[in-house]
């Protein structure tokens, strides 16, 4: 009988004694890299093209509505007005930030890793949803500051500055309720499917399909249908809302007939609520599976 | 039917995958079956719904998502290389895989706007929309394909032509329809039965010719980049 000679050698393994940071800021970590991931900060230069090419488009058309505003020396465009104008590229910029933010995590899946952390179910989707609410936002806002600098260093005045801002603030009130009804629509589509280009395509046809039902339901025999018709459409959801809360905004010029909701702003504004929240607790039920699998 | 073409057809709709192909055209049949029953007059429903929502959003977006599909998704998921260790020239390759997405994208839009033509109409224009839409999904579809083989994100290429080249630039500088399939489509349907429902500023002889070297060109594109195919991993 040998005394056992095995030795147990001591190579440095230690228990984790700093800080143990909680569930705050891994929603925080969570959403500075879905905001990062948007604009495809901290990846390669292919993955920079495309966001990068719709902030490009955007902040060009800014800079040259406000140089001929200048030059002509009156608005051509309100701050709200800009969002209407720019609807197909807020889409595209869907297609293109909402695949990469869910799409990749369930494709490689990574998602039993997320939630191996103190991290609860609810917390990744309202992260991500957050961060490209986020992204759009800034999409819609930055070409905003961009006229709202033109337009205030070419005021005389600061009475004049001051009515600027005074503009500024319902567009970017405006912009935000876009970013939100957009974001919660396509970040729920695309987390139905881990393939990037399904989520895409996907994303875009919802957007899409949904614009011409408007056309039909706006020109059908019945007024209350015409004045309905935005429903159906959430672009124009977006624009009822706005037609109805800042109507002075949206509408500049008398023969310029926008769209008309008679008195169902009230019904716009349920609306969209009821549909934000529907997308919500849908993205939070997708994610609950996808937890207990 | 060459064995590219089966598994093509089969990656395409296995897996009652084929049934999110259904909603776009069933909508556009129901929008013209709603308009035609409550009375709105053709000259006002036609418009939105066979150009706004069929030649615009239906045709480029199917074929958009079928397009990227017999190809594409095979180069995602890395499958494509058991194809392509195959003794096969590679334009046997190519042509099966781009009929099957010719042929898909054609039966999905033509029956709808066939249907939609007929209610706007008359048979004559529900035909001329349908053979213009065959047409205008084999020029899609040759881009597309081409697409997926010029870049690892096709979809995003494909929707940057459908969104913002045909759909933003098309509306706002006439110009740039000469180079937009949409616009064929509508000057041959157009050409095949004249209406006053279908309007471009696009010629049909321009058409004809453009269409014609759109889908050839593309198809040659398409095979002289998979004979310089590159298997490597996702970068991004």
């Amino acid at each position: 009988m040998s005394e056992p000679t095995g030795v147990i050698h001591d190579i440095g393994y230690q228990r984790y004694t700093g800080l143990r940071l909680g569930r705050r800021h891994v929603f925080g970590a969570l959403y500075l890299h879905g905001v990062r991931t948007a604009f495809g900060l901290g990846r390669s230069a292919k993955a920079k093209i495309f966001p990068w090419l719709v902030v490009g488009i955007v902040i060009m058309v800014a800079a040259a509505v406000t140089a001929i505003s200048s030059q002509i020396g009156e608005s051509i465009m309100t701050y709200a007005q800009f969002a209407d104008a720019m609807s197909w590229l807020v889409i595209f910029f869907v297609a293109v930030a909402a695949p990469e933010l869910v799409s990749r995590d369930l494709r490689s899946g990574v998602l039993p890793l997320y939630f191996s952390r103190p991290l609860p179910h609810a917390d990744y989707p309202l992260a991500k949803l957050l961060a490209l609410v986020t992204a759009l936002w800034l999409l819609l806002g930055a070409p905003q500051l961009v006229m709202f600098l033109g337009g205030a260093f070419t005021a005389d005045g600061m009475r004049a500055v001051w009515d600027e801002v005074l503009d500024l603030l319902p567009g970017l009130l405006y912009a935000g309720l876009w970013a939100v009804v957009f974001a919660a629509v396509g970040l729920l589509v695309a987390s139905l499917t881990g393939k990037r280009a399904f989520a895409a395509g996907g994303i875009v046809a919802v957007f899409l399909m949904t614009t011409p039902i408007v056309g039909v339901l706006s020109i059908l025999p019945s007024q209350t249908a015409n004045q309905l018709a935005g429903l159906a459409s959430p672009s124009t959801l977006v624009q009822g809302i706005g037609v109805w809360t800042m109507r002075d905004q949206l509408i500049t010029s008398p023969e310029a007939a926008g769209p008309d909701i008679g008195a169902f702003g009230p019904a716009y504004a349920l609306a969209a609520v009821a549909l934000v929240a529907a997308c919500v607790a849908l993205l939070l039920a997708r994610y609950r599976k996808v937890a207990a699998r | 039917m060459s064995t590219v073409c089966w598994i093509t057809a089969r990656g395409l709709f296995g897996r009652r995958r084929f049934l999110l192909l259904l909603p776009l055209p069933v909508l556009l049949v129901v929008l013209a079956v709603l308009s035609r029953g409550l009375g709105v007059p053709p000259s006002s429903w036609g418009p939105p719904v066979l150009v706004g929502l069929g030649l615009a959003v239906v045709l480029p977006v199917v074929a958009l998502i079928v397009g990227t599909g017999v190809l594409g998704a095979e180069i995602d998921d890395g499958t494509v290389v058991h194809v392509l260790t195959t003794p096969l020239p590679r334009w046997q390759i190519v042509l099966p895989k781009l009929a099957v997405a010719a042929g898909v994208t054609a039966i999905t839009v033509a029956v709808p706007l066939f249907v939609a033509g007929l209610l706007a109409d008359s048979v004559r224009l529900g035909l001329a929309l349908a053979v213009a839409a065959s047409i205008g999904a084999l020029a899609y579809s040759a881009l597309f394909v081409a697409a997926s083989l010029l870049t690892r994100r096709p979809v995003l290429l494909g929707l940057v032509y459908v969104l913002i080249w045909e759909g933003l630039l098309g509306n706002v500088i006439t110009g740039t329809r000469v180079l937009s399939i949409q616009h064929y489509v509508i000057a041959l349907a157009d050409r095949l039965a004249p209406t006053n429902l279908l309007e471009t500023t696009v010629s049909v002889p321009v058409a004809v010719v453009m269409t014609a070297l759109v889908s050839i060109g593309f198809t040659v594109l398409a095979i002289d980049r998979l004979r310089a195919f590159s298997v490597a991993g996702e970068t991004s």
